[in-house]
């Protein structure tokens, strides 16, 4: 908008005068808070108009100044009487006063109302900010989840190779009188020699006992390795046994002993 | 502002200063001076209610009381029992615009803005009488004078410019 041809639209004097429609003192009012220009000439316009007005003065009956000097309640608060009186037509600085005051008290209601949203957006941000750590803690789990059983399946893998060998030659040990229910398997690879075993069934040692593997070699124990029995459930590579009559496992201090301690817990003939 | 204080020296001073130049604007639109006198009253009562709703960002204090009195005086103008007593003196409620005119629209015509709404051309001075000394609203203007809503904006718009250019 220019506002030289704005100022210069008889705006201003239908503003001042109090002819202007609502829309257009909302404009004015905008405008003039924007543009010192549009205030100067108003101010401009208003000097001209009391000075005439003042000029034009008709003295009114000198009595009058008395009654309402006893009419008017000194004491009284304007907004206080003000409230309940119905004075007339709205007048137009006091409607457009009204507005402001109520764009003040929206915008107070609007800050309070933001303030509101910032303390529930924040406590969201918290309760998320708790989810994604959850997230995060369970996506580890998972992962090393996942990094275990891509070991056991590597494992399973394997053993199925060890198992499909056409070389393998299959030695079923069975439980002894000290552990009758318990089987173990050795697998022995008769071109490479390599044993495997596999733990069917055997019951977790004590603490600070260990379970061994023995060759029989002409009638000789010989030491073919210990048993980790965390992996249960796999092929356990042991020693390699170039020659052997039978397997045995006895039970042993952990780490292992040069010669077999008895009894023997499970013995199978190759 | 001392005003706002309820300083009944500071609204003396304003009544001292200013009493006159609102007692004129109330003549223009109510002629009668006894009646004019008691809108007046109330004009003054109401200055002194409502003083805390004056915003100065948005006019002059005389802008602002100058509203309130030409208000209060077209009320006065347009309430029944007014009304009533214009019918029982037989008085036509354009007597003091009409060419003709009594003694009491003489002296009204010779005061105030009305002298100056005077030099417009016929066309101008009965939208300005209506809009503003009768309170009309432009629409309610464009039925009594059966012209366009645009022509009725126009012509008080071009003079209200003529007016400003007669108060310089």
């Amino acid at each position: 908008m220019n506002i030289k041809e704005y100022i210069s639209s008889g705006i201003i004097e239908s503003y001042v005068l109090g002819l202007a429609s609502n829309e257009e003192r909302a404009e004015f009012e905008q405008l003039s808070s924007m543009h010192a220009e549009l205030r100067q000439a108003r101010e401009a316009f208003e000097i001209s108009l009391e000075q005439h007005a003042l000029d034009n003065a008709v003295n009114p009956p000198v009595a009058l100044k008395q009654k309402i000097w006893n009419d008017i309640d000194w004491r009284a608060t304007g907004a206080a009487t003000t409230v309940g009186q119905p004075i007339q037509q709205p007048l137009t600085p006091v409607r457009s006063m009204s507005f402001a005051k109520f764009l003040a008290a929206a915008s107070v209601i609007l800050l309070a109302g933001s303030t509101l949203l910032n303390f529930y957006f924040y406590n969201q941000y918290k309760s998320t900010s708790t989810q994604l750590q959850d997230l995060i803690a369970q996506n580890q789990q998972m992962a090393s989840n996942n990094i275990i059983m891509q070991t056991k399946l590597q494992q399973y893998e394997k053993s199925f190779v060890i198992f499909s060998d056409t070389n393998m030659y299959v030695v079923a040990m069975k439980g002894q009188p000290v552990a009758p229910q318990s089987i173990t398997t050795v697998y022995w690879n008769r071109q490479t020699k390599d044993v495997y075993l596999l733990i069917n069934d055997l019951q977790q040692p004590v603490s600070g006992k260990q379970y061994q593997l023995w060759a029989i070699v002409d009638g000789v124990p010989v030491d073919a390795g210990m048993l980790d029995m965390s992996l249960v459930g796999g092929l356990v590579k042991m020693k390699n046994i170039p020659k052997a009559q039978a397997f045995a496992i006895t039970l042993e201090n952990a780490g292992g002993s040069k010669t077999p301690t008895m009894p023997i817990y499970v013995m199978g003939k190759t | 502002m001392s005003l706002k204080a309820r300083d009944q020296h500071s609204f003396s001073y304003l009544y001292d200063n200013y009493a006159g130049a609102l007692y004129s604007i109330v003549l223009q639109v109510v002629p009668d001076k006894e009646l004019a006198s008691d809108v007046l009253q109330e004009v003054f009562v109401n200055i002194w209610r409502k003083i805390e709703s004056y915003d100065p960002s948005k006019g002059r204090l005389f802008t602002w009381m100058l509203n309130v009195a030409r208000n209060l005086a077209i009320d006065m103008v347009r309430s029944k029992a007014y009304q009533n007593s214009q019918k029982n003196q037989g008085m036509p409620e354009s007597a003091f615009f009409d060419k003709a005119g009594s003694t009491t629209q003489q002296s009204v015509d010779n005061i105030g803005l009305k002298k100056v709404v005077g030099k417009l051309k016929t066309e101008h001075r009965v939208l300005i009488d209506l809009a503003y000394f009768k309170g009309y609203t432009h629409e309610e203007i464009a039925e009594i004078e059966n012209l366009p809503l645009g022509t009725v904006k126009t012509r008080i718009r071009s003079a209200l410019i003529q007016l400003r250019d007669y108060l310089k």
